[in-house]
């Protein structure tokens, strides 16, 4: 589950997805294995995380989750942010060209694909290192691999282009829809 | 006056918790009465017989004298506890009590009309050789600037009726005056049922630090030392602690035999305090508390001695259960009072449901409670819920036992002070005894750390995954983003 987290003003692309009991959350290139626990009533919880357990109060207000800890309070917008994009144009293209980003910042460990080389929708194109988890990055459309932009020990920032893939017309169903670019579902 | 063997409780919250926890210990029979919203409260809960009173508006509940009175003798009861606040200090009610064979547990009606009568007091302070601040008698719209003119500016309004902060404002200009006495008769009407104001000459930097005494029919009166509370918010007190801090020894002893001046000046019965301004090593008179008040827990911690126990012993005809001599304050104590505000935002009045409470324990605490899970707060009353009392031999003890404590103290449903407090044990001049009565508006709007962004951060992140990971019925309280967010996650 993807979330676009705003606080002080500075959004923050966090994802988060259960291992076992516990969550992994990543952001800004690290990655944490939290734990929520309720503590008291439907505001308190125990969070547990990096070896500690810290009290946190969380309700919302106004459209806001507000988060109390110890004599600190932070205001924080959390939204969905869902990729409904990629059932309703599975492609997700736009002049055929398909860049595929990196989720979040991080070190390249490998580029399994070289330039022509074909790939399957979902494929995988980059591998992509933050906080000893690897991700793969995998690709939204079925194609060739027109552009290899990042080489394997490559810093990147979060959204930086990894791969770029020449969508193959064929099996892609955004054709039929040439408003279904990318551009307007960002 | 025979021992008290029924005791209606006029009043609510942690208070009359208190109250009845004393009338456990001395074998007395407590007798509760709650406004609609405080029906299953634990003073109602903890008493051997309750009575609904018609409405939640103070009028028509713990301020509705004639009604106490004759529920107490209805019930059987021998006397009536008025707490703080509401009651407590009205000479007319405690003289319709004595009237209608009903010990009223405080200082009899006249000495509550010399107290209350702040002029007179500050008079018979002046006349046993207590130093005072300029100040006035109960004065009119008409009077006041000419008489706040006279005592000098900054100048402090405060209610005839009682404390509590309420009533109470600060005022620097002679133009601001106007606007501000409008507002403290309107807090001391509501408060009180008594708009009467008086005005006070105010001093900055100053500490607030008041002594305890107890006097008995006999006449015999001790004090039990002194309490420092200069964490105040707009004259309301927040923490409280014994001894103050800092303290000059010599200043101490003198300020203990001020109040005992005081007291017999004024022919003081029963549990009360005797408030002093501290500035530098001068210190002046302000008032007499003429109740228990909310801080003396810290007082009975550091004394060994039970001040509620000893105002139903007093009211009962018992001499004093102590005597000077045996007063021998050792450690700290410190209150926190957690009130239902909301100190990130002002401290606005919290107002709405609890559904979710855990008070803390453990060695060194002690916490006096009105709280209860499923409790409503309501406008009509003071926001306080709760004190967590924290002590041990030295004062670092006694602090560090208040973190820990603070930490354990989980309210949900509601904002509470308690985020203030934490901050408060944190600062420097805090912890290291030295604040003034300014000390509080240090918090502003409250603290940032970059740490606490962070944290903050993932525990939402893992609250709106654990939300739509784990859908709930959508209650009252339901973000309509959650339900949005739901609805889009049934669509895909």
């Amino acid at each position: 589950m993807i979330f676009d987290i705003t606080v002080r003003g500075q959004q923050r692309r966090v994802e988060v997805d259960r291992r076992g009991g516990d969550l992994l959350v990543r952001m800004e290139g690290a990655a944490e294995v939290v734990r929520l626990e309720p503590a008291a009533g439907s505001e308190w919880w125990r969070l547990e995380v990096g070896g500690r357990a810290i009290p946190v109060r969380l309700h919302a207000r106004d459209g806001e989750v507000l988060a109390t800890l110890g004599a600190v309070r932070v205001m924080v917008g959390v939204r969905r942010s869902l990729p409904i994009r990629s059932r309703r144009f599975p492609a997700a293209e736009g002049d055929g060209r398909v860049e595929v980003r990196a989720p979040m910042p991080g070190l390249v460990t490998a580029t399994p694909l070289a330039h022509g080389e074909a790939v399957e929708r979902g494929g995988t194109v980059a591998i992509v290192e933050a906080m000893k988890m690897q991700m793969e990055v995998p690709t939204p459309a079925a194609g060739r691999i027109e552009e290899v932009r990042v080489q394997p020990g490559q810093e990147v920032a979060g959204g930086q282009v990894l791969v770029v893939v020449r969508a193959s017309s064929a099996e892609d169903p955004g054709k039929a829809n040439p408003e279904g670019s990318e551009k307007a579902h960002p | 006056m025979p021992p008290i063997r029924r005791l209606l409780i006029a009043n609510r919250g942690e208070i009359a918790v208190r109250i009845v926890r004393a009338c456990r210990d001395l074998g007395i029979a407590p007798l509760a009465v709650y406004a609609p919203i405080d029906a299953g409260a634990p003073h109602v809960r903890g008493a051997d017989e309750a009575f609904a009173l018609p409405g939640d508006a103070p009028r028509d509940s713990y301020l509705n004298g004639p009604l106490l009175i004759g529920l107490a003798q209805r019930a059987g009861a021998d006397a009536i506890h008025p707490g703080y606040g509401f009651l407590a200090e009205n000479a007319t009610f405690a003289a319709a009590c004595e009237a209608a064979g009903v010990t009223f547990v405080g200082p009899p009606g006249s000495v509550l009309d010399r107290c209350g009568d702040k002029a007179a007091a500050r008079a018979a302070a002046a006349s046993a050789g207590v130093p005072v601040l300029p100040g006035t008698s109960p004065v009119t719209d008409d009077d006041a600037l000419r008489e706040a003119g006279a005592i000098g500016f900054p100048v402090l309004i405060k209610a005839v009726g009682g404390g509590g902060g309420k009533g109470i404002h600060l005022v620097r200009a002679p133009e601001d005056l106007p606007g501000a006495m409008r507002l403290a008769r309107g807090e001391a009407q509501a408060a009180f049922g008594d708009p009467r104001v008086y005005l006070e000459r105010w001093i900055e930097p100053s500490q607030h630090i008041e002594v305890q005494i107890l006097a008995d029919a006999a006449g015999s009166v001790i004090h039990l030392g002194e309490r420092a509370c200069s964490v105040q918010r707009r004259h309301q007190k927040l923490i409280e602690e014994a001894p103050a801090p800092g303290l000059d020894p010599d200043l101490r002893e003198t300020m203990g035999r001020a109040a005992i001046a005081v007291a017999r000046a004024l022919g003081y019965c029963n549990a009360g305090t005797v408030e002093f301004l501290v500035s530098g090593d001068e210190f002046y008179f302000l008032e007499v508390n003429a109740r228990i008040q909310v801080e003396h827990p810290v007082t009975e911690i550091v004394t060994g001695c039970d001040l509620v126990a000893a105002q139903l012993a007093i009211a009962g005809g018992a001499p004093l259960p102590v005597r000077q001599e045996d007063i021998r304050p050792s450690g700290c104590a410190i209150e926190c009072r957690i009130g239902a505000e909301d100190p990130h935002n002002d401290f606005l009045p919290s107002v709405g449901r609890f559904d979710g409470v855990v008070e803390p324990a453990g060695p060194g605490i002690r916490v006096d409670s009105g709280l209860w899970a499923g409790q409503s707060v309501s406008r009509h009353f003071d926001p306080l819920l709760a004190k967590v009392i924290a002590s041990g031999p030295t004062r670092a003890v006694a602090i560090a036992r208040m973190r820990r404590a603070l930490a354990e103290f989980f309210v949900s449903g509601l904002d509470t002070t308690i985020p203030f407090h934490l901050w408060a044990l944190e600062q420097p001049g805090f912890v290291a005894g030295r604040y003034d009565v300014r000390f509080a508006e240090g918090w502003g709007h409250g603290p940032d750390s970059p740490g606490a962004d962070r944290l903050a951060v993932l525990a939402a992140a893992a609250w709106a995954h654990r939300r739509i990971e784990i859908p709930t019925l959508p209650t009252d309280g339901a973000s309509p983003r959650w339900i949005a967010a739901a609805r889009e996650e049934g669509l895909r």
